[in-house]
């Protein structure tokens, strides 16, 4: 009760005073009120900047937290072989990615280690990556934890994905190639894109972690394989989470391709090359419809497995670049070798429609020609024939592959300065090759073609610094020295040969379907260059390859039932390996039925020679052609 | 006699106060939305709860209003001991949430001591100004007085909770000015406190809350970690605009860019969905409960009664002032709810039971002599 008594004895006392100490409390008070007023003046005056003035400027801020464009992938287009058998599949492959954006750094320490404990990755792995792409411009991109992630382990992270923030499963359709590597040049594979692509592609709708064709058709055909993205506008939580679809245009598959290529003859093709392989590092064959241009079977060996590419090591790749034998090289397009006897076929043309030979020149092979040196006479050079094949015609020559009789041809022959027979001349030579098409890429539907080499004295002025001398001269004749062609450019001059003299261009690509099987394209065949020797004149040629086949240097590659016509060629190449002997390439190039020509063919064997190893896998393949 | 009673009562006052609760409940809901699929009906969504608080603070109000207020003085060194005893607990047995321990669980609730403890400060300050108010221009009747606020101001800010701490301030000073300490006293201290402020900041201030003024000085350093509340909060109001996005269609709040929506962050829900216009409506309810508030203390002739109602209108005034500020910017981050509207039972009790009082105030003044 004291309160109530000093309270009580305080108004009695103090009464005089009230009204002063009143009029005091007043202006307390009044301060006070002035006081709340002021406080909240400034609260609305901070809500009409924020609202009012700037309030157009939030908005567009928070669509942007909200508003996501997501892009839709579409399914890639498949590729089948010429039957309509699908060499390849899409199948899904799982990833966990973390958007950097929606990890907040104080989850990091709760959300990384159950990361590391279900993939293995060390989670000061993860959040360096994660930290690093925060600082990039793209923060909503996902950084791939770890791809190929086993379905179980995708699903169990699906269902926890709600407590893992920024967390995400991926799912994303990769390539699964038939099983085995026997397209595996053709069809190439798929990767990542890198950095450099991406700068390049962002533009045409690739994402950071798209992949696209690398190798092979796939790609050469990436713009039509790969279709055209859609997109999806979504509203996002702050979780990144999808909430709703606001807008979307949906994916456009890609189309599918079919290929030219018959899946059992490569079968085959591939099964005798390996047979015959011998202990040459790698190997090529193909055949080709002459007619069409159209690639029938494409070989390259050693070939590799493309689905090793969708989740490499660092380990494999460096294992597969740094292999002596160049698995991943297709040999059929990419390499070039000196051509050898297979390259009579040009200088026979270039003799035959320039008039220096007729199908009655005779020439005799004593096994050798000297060529003196033109400023020392006591310098004498000798150019070998295989064998001293005696007195030859032109049959007789092509089908006995006499190196002296087209020594002749290209060079001429002379004795003591004097012309005893007038040959092509590099330069003629050199043009008929080029009708022939070699020394530029064949325009292949491949990425990665090599154009090869194709010398004239030009050129060796040029380029090496010296005169060219008639040894020149004869070695291009016979397809050695500076001459260096690809597989499939020999291939080309046998089957213009074959076909009368018209130069195809060679196609892996038959058509283009989409997705409900309709011919989007469908390619016609195409004359890339005509040679401008006349059908009489290759048909001098093809009568000597058909004899050649018959009883001369390429009669392991004769078939039972069909005519056939060829040409081998044993290259050498590399160091001398004592006495004038030198390690050699195998060829074989030919065509049948020799009559009516329908398809040609060639082999090559990094090591071997021609008549013994290439010419017999021609002929089984041609006999798999027309006898199957 | 009890004819008299209801006439003083005041309806305004108390209509201000349901609408603010009404106000709040709808926000809540919206707020709540995103975390609660469910009906709003049941008891454990935070709707049924904010009513149901909501009706057992507006019955110990009646009950209040039916209680002389004087009493309340004889309870006051008890209450004093009571709430710091229950501040020290909060430091020792409860654990931290956002960085700081606030909670302590009573019965499976969390109660908030500190929501609690700024009542009792009020009625002990009111009841020693009482007691002492002719010692109160003496330098050692003043530093005993603020001594008294010392300790629950030391305990929260241990906690931490500055916030709290800035409004024990407020009330503490407000009271003693109307109680009539000398200003010069008054400008003594805060010069004292100036020199002295450099030294506070090293030395008291952890780094939980440095963080949180360096991320108010500059939000944008680190949008995605500690600057995203703030950011968000303010892009959530700002887009609000002049009439808002419309109640439950905010982006922001449904979305769940905001945190503690329901409670700290409530006005940002209110600024995004229902914008400038909203928040004067507020402001406006706001204004008139604590006007009517100052009404009451202005026109009581008794000291006890006056600093009381001072006290309460302080308290409301700082607590809005200081939640919205941090909602939109204008101070750095510090957890205080916003009265009447932000989900918690802890805040909304201790509010009615302020009104409570406020109400015996005007019910049991003296007669005029």
């Amino acid at each position: 009760m004291r309160l109530f008594q000093q309270q009580q004895r305080r108004w009695r006392s103090e009464k005089r005073e009230e009204t002063s100490e009143t009029e005091t409390l007043k202006g307390k008070f009044f301060y006070l009120r002035l006081l709340m007023l002021t406080l909240f003046a400034v609260l609305t005056l901070q809500l009409v900047r924020l609202q009012v003035f700037e309030g157009e400027a939030y908005q567009e801020r928070a669509e942007n937290n909200r508003l996501r464009v997501v892009p839709v992938m579409p399914s890639r287009g498949l590729i089948f072989d010429s039957k309509g058998v699908p060499l390849v599949e899409n199948v899904p492959l799982f990833s966990v990615g973390i958007i950097p954006a929606d990890l907040p750094r104080e989850k990091e320490a709760q959300v990384l280690p159950q990361l590391e404990a279900l993939t293995g990755v060390p989670a000061a792995e993860i959040a360096k990556n994660v930290e690093e792409r925060r600082g990039s411009n793209d923060p909503f991109t996902p950084v791939i934890v770890k791809s190929g992630l086993e379905p179980e382990k995708a699903f169990a992270l699906r269902e926890m994905e709600q407590w893992l923030p920024g967390v995400e499963v991926i799912v994303e359709p990769v390539r699964r190639y038939g099983g085995q590597p026997l397209f595996s040049h053709i069809l190439g594979y798929m990767g990542r894109l890198d950095t450099k692509n991406y700068e390049e592609l962002k533009s045409k709708g690739y994402q950071m972690n798209d992949q696209m064709g690398k190798a092979g058709v796939e790609a050469q055909y990436e713009v039509v394989l790969r279709g055209v993205p859609g997109r999806r506008e979504v509203e996002v939580n702050a979780a990144g989470r999808e909430i709703q679809t606001l807008n979307s245009k949906p994916a456009q598959p890609g189309n599918s391709l079919v290929l030219t290529l018959d899946t059992d003859l490569q079968q085959k093709t591939a099964e005798f090359l390996q047979q015959a392989m011998g202990d040459s590092l790698n190997a090529a064959a193909m055949v080709m419809d002459v007619r069409t241009g159209k690639m029938l079977a494409m070989v390259s060996l050693p070939n590799f497995d493309d689905n090793v590419f969708t989740n490499i090591s660092e380990e494999q790749w460096k294992a597969l670049l740094d292999d002596p034998s160049k698995p991943l090289v297709d040999h059929c397009i990419s390499e070039i070798y000196p051509p050898g006897s297979t390259f009579k076929q040009v200088t026979a043309s270039g003799a035959l429609q320039e008039g220096v030979a007729n199908a009655g020149t005779t020439i005799t092979s004593y096994g050798s020609i000297t060529v003196k040196n033109e400023y020392d006479p006591n310098i004498v050079y000798v150019f070998k024939d295989w064998s001293a094949l005696g007195t030859l015609n032109f049959y007789g020559g092509v089908a006995q592959s006499s190196d002296v009789y087209f020594y002749y041809l290209g060079g001429g022959y002379y004795e003591d300065g004097v012309q005893l027979f007038r040959g092509l001349g590099a330069t003629k030579l050199a043009e008929y090759s080029r009708r022939f098409g070699l020394g530029a890429p064949t325009g292949i539907d491949l990425p990665g073609e090599a154009a090869g080499m194709i010398p004239d004295p030009e050129w060796k002025e040029r380029e090496i610094g010296e005169p060219w001398t008639i040894g020149d001269t004869y070695n291009f004749s016979i397809g050695q020295g500076y001459v260096a062609t690809t597989p499939l450019q020999m291939l080309l001059v046998t089957s213009a040969v074959a076909n009368g003299g018209n130069v195809m261009a060679p196609r892996v690509v038959e058509a283009i379907i989409d997705a409900n099987g309709q011919i989007v394209t469908q390619f016609k065949e195409r004359v890339a260059r005509q040679l401008g020797v006349s059908d009489d004149n290759l048909a001098l040629l093809r009568e000597g390859m058909s004899q050649a086949v018959s009883w001369g240097t390429a009669k392991n590659a004769a078939v039972s039932g069909v005519n056939v016509a060829g040409k081998t060629g044993t290259a050498e190449f590399g160091p001398d390996l004592g006495g004038g002997t030198y390690e050699s390439h195998a060829w074989f190039t030919g065509f049948a039925p020799a009559e009516d020509p329908e398809v040609a063919v060639v082999v090559f064997l990094q090591k071997g020679n021609g008549a013994k190893n290439a010419a017999p896998v021609g002929g089984r393949i041609l006999d798999y052609y027309f006898n199957r | 006699m009890y004819v008299r009673r209801l006439r003083n009562f005041d309806f305004i006052l108390f209509l201000a106060s349901l609408a603010l609760v009404a106000y709040g409940v709808v926000l809540i809901y919206s707020g709540s939305l995103p975390s609660y699929e469910s009906a709003a009906a049941s008891l454990s969504h935070p709707v049924g709860r904010q009513i149901a608080f909501a009706v057992v603070g507006v019955v110990i109000m009646l009950l209040l209003t039916r209680m002389d207020y004087h009493l309340l003085g004889y309870g006051a060194p008890v209450l004093y001991m009571a709430a710091m005893a229950a501040l020290v607990l909060v430091l020792v047995v409860s654990s931290a949430v956002y960085g700081s321990r606030r909670w302590i669980e009573i019965a499976g609730t969390p109660v908030q001591p500190s929501e609690i403890s700024k009542l009792v400060l009020i009625i002990v300050m009111a009841r020693y100004l009482t007691d002492r108010q002719e010692q109160i221009g003496q330098a050692k009747t003043f530093l005993a007085s603020l001594g008294i606020a010392l300790v629950p101001i030391i305990l929260v800010f241990a906690e931490p909770d500055l916030g709290s701490a800035v409004i024990f301030v407020a009330i503490w000073l407000a009271m003693v000015i109307i109680a009539g300490a000398r200003s010069k006293h008054i400008l003594g201290l805060f010069a004292s406190f100036a020199v002295a402020m450099p030294f506070v900041l090293i030395g008291l201030i952890n780094d939980y809350q440095r963080e949180r003024i360096a991320t108010f000085l500059d939000p944008g350093k680190d949008p995605l970690g500690a600057g995203f509340n703030t950011l968000q909060a303010e892009i959530g109001i700002g887009s609000g605009g002049l009439f808002g996005k419309g109640l439950t269609h905010g982006t922001q709040t449904q979305l769940d860019y905001l945190r503690t929506q329901t409670t700290d962050y409530i006005f940002s829900v209110l600024g995004e969905e229902l914008g400038f216009v909203g928040a004067v409506v507020l402001f406006a309810l706001f204004v008139l409960l604590l006007w009517r508030g100052l009404q009451t203390a202005t026109s009581c002739p008794d000291p006890f009664g006056r600093l009381l109602a001072t006290g309460i209108v302080t308290f409301i005034l700082f607590q809005v002032f200081i939640n919205v500020g941090v909602n939109i910017r204008l101070l750095p981050v510090t957890g205080i709810p916003l009265p009447f509207i932000s989900q918690g039972g802890s805040s909304l009790i201790t509010l009615f039971i302020a009104l409570g009082i406020l109400q015996s105030i005007r019910v049991h003044k003296p007669a005029r002599w």
